[in-house]
């Protein structure tokens, strides 16, 4: 059985808590209180010492983020820039759907950890990014601000200090890409989502020039509890360089999808058996342990814990917490073209590398699924894999070999298989798959 | 800081060569400004547009540093090893070209890019030999080619997506109007009006795209490049007087292209300068002596003319010698110093602009952000240094013989004189009024100098031979000293 430790999804079933009056009677902002009275250094170095790390994918250490916000930046004539802080509620990785989540039910959570970061970084603007899809979470915010500014919480002089934050919602258009940091700022600038090249990191230049610091929704959503209840009880959960719980978002052949909070560190077998186990009872084939773009373990490696190290160690990564379940049922050869699919849609393009890479590897993959591929086809997969990881400028394109390589990896009788039949061995005969986008490569 | 600090500039060592380098200097630069034996390819950056970082191609490796960085956007930093060559770099370079070709069409033998195309040229010296790619190549659903504009053509199948055109009309022209269609793999070139592509310098776009993907109409098709010689040049189309090449074969000029100059044009010209070689290459342009007899101008020869025009010269009382603006300062001097001295009239030396009301380099002012000006002629300023002044057509009259020395873009002057006659670069409908038409050279004909609107003074060379039966200056003048019966008062500068 797993601890079940709930820091911040412990009120989901309250009616109306996404209500300021609800969020209030049960005890939120009560941590905006405290951290307005705490210096930004102490409030800095409480989230340092709760080993929180950043909940959007990279798993970054989030006070050392804050921490290399420059104190008190000024343009070249001598006036103060102004410092915003961005919360990425694009939430865009296929399996993960925690952040919507958060918005719908505690919106005011998300608001109050912006609050306080942005005390601690001395930030005079917040934008939040959120998705396009997410109508009805953007409205939730949208409230959720307006309740928020009435109050006195945000606008002019918080909380009647003599400092001053506000809010603003601006909404993506639906491109995966825009939940990359700097393509996020580009996008919400108003320019073409495309990621930005670093150096200069978004803590030096950043959103319309200014220093930026742009953190996950759930990460912001963690600071009120560390902020309340301290840094050693969220520390005390999870482990040493990783501490408190995650929302994990189960998804796939499972009996109980949804998202579950549960220590970060969480045994991924436990984690399936948690959530009902297979679905039907099937056997488990493999996981894809963190959003699309963590390389897939098999059956026999599931019996690792989740947190950011621990998968790295497995190969594999923690990323957006966004776990899926496939069993024995599932073809491999599928899951995997269709994966490819979706970064071939999603590339921005501006990397020669991850333009025509992606690109090929979904028509190839496709064409084995089809059973056109051949045992030349299985060998090239590693060659344009080692052409697109860590080439580009951004990890979208080593995010595209992730499901690329493990699944032709791990399943390469699989995939000869397909080879050999020339067909999907899972199919019936002459089935067409309904993804069948590359017919033609006229555009 | 001491001076000696201030002096010693920051150092890294490039494939084990130390080199300088500027503060602020990335690593292409540092190695642009070493000229490192070997140049690290590029598609995406060129020096005159703002950094993309985006083809992958100019990865190099760095040491420390546990990836590639790109040299084009990496900060060159004082002791930094960087190796250009190393088995990791030509390994990713290769990849870059497997990841560029796949879906390139590999029509070099009908794309006019072929002999200057780097990704030709980057194929042979670091593609793969063979390519696992098998699936169908990216085909453009509309025709192969269509229409940027009158000016530029675009094949989207050959297009790398380096984007340097689309950062051109952001950056450089600052109209905005191509940008990319579409995302990824889809992503599409095209303009961002339904009319296409309006500013006036196109055909830099053309220079700059490093395939044969946009094309410029008025080369495209004309010549195989590996059949031109490059020339150096000066445009002569505005007083901006930008720096080219001029690429000819045989004679005849085939396409000017910008040459970097950083004080005159940086890496552009316009279109019309581009464009405008065509002048001195029409079939109207008059290239034998041309004399007239009863009442219509005829063909004669060198012989015949400049007898006859140094008898007209004896017979006159008052000559005015008017000297274009277009005129090389060495042609300008030599006749304003030498034709006097056949003569015994009375000779005023003026000098005639009349491109858009232009008289003097006061009246001219700059057409756009970038180079174009007012004064369509190239050396106004060097005629001006001369102490030549410009002719008041109202004031300064009562001559009984003309000639207007010009050479193609200085305008026709109001009537000068009973008797006039033109020397230099005409064309047929322009020479109704003059009694004779002594053919000159242009200045893809001769060498020389202009001093252009910023008091850049640049000499320019013989890009081909004059055509017909044009001649010098020094030519002419050497011709008249010959037949002329009383000796040349004074010996001029010996140039043209
Ligand atoms: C292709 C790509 C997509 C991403 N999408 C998201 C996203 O949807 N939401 C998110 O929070 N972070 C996303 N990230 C990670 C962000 O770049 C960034 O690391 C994160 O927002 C930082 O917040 P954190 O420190 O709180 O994790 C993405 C990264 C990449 C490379
Ligand atoms: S790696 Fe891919 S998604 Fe990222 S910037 Fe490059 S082309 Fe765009
Ligand atoms: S058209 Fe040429 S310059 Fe423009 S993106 Fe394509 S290859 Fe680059
Ligand atoms: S030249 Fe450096 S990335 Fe294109």
């Amino acid at each position: 059985m797993v601890q079940v430790e709930k820091l911040l999804t412990q009120h989901n079933d309250v009616e109306g808590s996404h209500t300021i009056d609800v969020y209030r009677s049960l005890g939120g902002y009560k941590a905006l209180e405290k951290a307005l009275a705490m210096t930004p250094e102490s409030i800095v170095d409480e989230v340092k010492k709760s080993n929180l790390r950043g909940r959007g994918g990279a798993g970054f250490p989030t006070g050392m983020k804050w921490s290399f916000m420059p104190k008190a930046p000024t343009f070249p004539d001598g006036r103060p820039k102004p410092k915003y802080l961005v919360c990425n509620a694009d939430e865009g990785e296929p399996g993960t759907f925690k952040d919507r989540l958060l918005m719908t039910k505690h919106p005011h959570m998300l608001i109050e950890g912006m609050i306080v970061a942005a005390h601690a970084i001395g930030a005079s603007r917040g934008f939040i990014y959120i998705r396009g899809e997410f109508v009805f979470e953007t409205k939730r915010v949208e409230d959720a601000i307006v309740e928020a500014r009435k109050m006195g919480l945000l606008g002019t002089k918080v909380s009647g200090t003599d400092w001053s934050f506000d809010l603003v919602v601006y909404r993506g258009a639906g491109a995966y890409i825009c939940g990359e940091e700097t393509a996020l700022l580009n996008s919400l600038e108003g320019k073409r989502g495309e990621p930005r090249l670093k150096p200069p990191f978004p803590a030096m230049v950043g959103a319309f020039g200014m220093p930026t610091c742009v953190n996950n929704v759930e990460t912001f959503c963690a600071v009120p509890t560390i902020i309340n209840d301290g840094a050693a009880k969220f520390a005390s959960v999870g482990t040493e360089r990783s501490g408190g719980t995650r929302l994990f978002c189960v998804s796939g052949e499972i009996e109980k999808p949804g998202v579950y909070e549960l220590p970060i560190n969480v045994n991924l077998n436990d984690l399936i058996a948690h959530c009902g186990g297979v679905l039907g009872g099937k056997k488990l084939k493999a996981v894809i342990p963190g959003g699309a773009s963590a390389p897939m373990l098999s059956a026999a490696e599931t019996d690792v814990a989740m947190d950011f190290d621990s998968l790295a160690k497995a190969g594999t990564m923690a990323g957006s917490g966004g776990v899926i379940v496939i069993s024995e049922d599932t073809c491999i050869v599928e899951v995997a073209a269709r994966l490819l699919k979706f970064y071939e849609h999603e590339s921005c393009g501006q990397c020669s590398q991850c333009r025509e890479g992606s690109h090929w590897l979904a028509r190839m993959f496709h064409r084995i699924e089809i059973g056109q591929g051949t045992e030349a086809d299985l060998n090239a997969i590693a060659g344009i894999c080692s052409n697109m990881a860590g080439q580009t400028i951004c990890a979208f394109s080593d995010a595209v070999t992730g499901p690329a390589l493990s699944s032709v990896r791990k399943f390469r009788h699989e995939f000869e298989e397909h080879v050999r039949l020339k067909r999907c061995p899972c199919k019936p005969e002459g089935h067409v798959p309904k993804h069948d986008h590359h017919a033609s490569a006229t555009l | 800081m001491t001076t000696s600090e201030a002096l010693t500039k920051p150092k890294m060592t490039i494939d084990g060569q130390v080199v300088e380098f500027e503060p602020g200097d990335t690593i292409m630069r540092a190695a642009e400004r070493a000229r490192v034996d070997k140049t690290i390819p590029r598609f995406c950056y060129h020096p005159g547009l703002p950094v993309a970082g985006t083809c992958r191609m100019c990865a190099v490796e760095v040491e420390k540093a546990p990836k590639l960085m790109t040299a084009c956007s990496t900060p060159a930093a004082d002791g930094m090893v960087v190796l250009t060559q190393s088995d990791r770099v030509r390994k990713s370079r290769s990849g870059v070209m497997e990841m560029l070709l796949a879906n390139h069409p590999l029509d070099c033998p009908v794309c006019d890019q072929a002999g200057e195309c780097s990704l030709q040229d980057y194929s042979y010296e670091y593609g793969p030999s063979k390519s696992e790619f098998k699936e169908d190549k990216r085909v453009w659903k509309e025709a192969t080619t269509k229409a940027l504009s009158e000016r530029l053509t675009l094949n989207m199948n050959r297009c790398i997506h380096c984007e340097r055109c689309v950062r051109f009309t952001e950056d450089v022209t600052k109209t905005n109007e191509l940008l990319m269609d579409n995302r990824g793999w889809h992503k599409e070139l095209t303009t961002a009006l339904d009319e296409g592509m309006f500013n006036e310098y196109q055909g830099n776009v053309a220079d700059i795209c490093p395939v044969g993907a946009i094309t410029f109409n008025d080369f495209r098709f004309q010549k195989r490049v590996w059949f031109l010689k490059e020339k150096v040049g000066i445009c002569d189309g505005c007083a901006k007087g930008c720096s080219i090449y001029a690429d000819e074969e045989k004679g005849t000029v085939h396409r000017y292209r910008a040459r970097f100059n950083a004080e005159v044009n940086k890496h552009w010209i316009c279109d019309e300068g581009r464009m405008s070689f065509h002048r001195y290459q029409n079939a109207e342009r008059v290239i034998h002596p041309l004399l007239s007899a009863s009442g219509s101008l005829n063909a004669t020869t060198w012989e015949t003319v400049v007898p006859w025009l140094l008898s007209e010269m004896k017979k006159a009382r008052r000559i005015l010698l008017l000297i274009g603006t277009d005129a090389s300062s060495e042609e300008a001097a030599t006749i304003a110093q030498m034709l006097p001295s056949f003569s015994s009239a009375d000779f005023v030396v003026r000098s005639w602009n009349g491109t858009n009301g232009v008289q003097s380099s006061v009246d001219d002012a700059a057409l756009d952000h970038l180079l174009r000006r007012r004064d369509h002629t190239s050396n106004t300023r060097g005629i001006e240094s001369l102490g030549i002044k410009p002719w008041n057509s109202a004031t300064e009259q009562n001559f009984d013989l003309a000639i207007y020395f010009r050479c193609g873009r200085a305008t026709l002057p109001p009537v000068m004189a009973q008797k006039e006659i033109a020397w230099g670069v005409f064309d047929l409908p322009e020479i109704q009024r003059f009694a004779a038409v002594l053919p000159g050279l242009s200045t893809l004909e001769k060498f020389g100098t202009y001093t252009n609107c910023d008091q850049v003074t640049q000499s320019f060379e013989i890009v081909v031979k004059g055509p017909g039966g044009t001649a010098s200056v020094r030519k002419v003048l050497d011709g008249m000293k010959l037949k002329s019966s009383t000796p040349v008062r004074e010996v001029v500068r010996d140039t043209i």
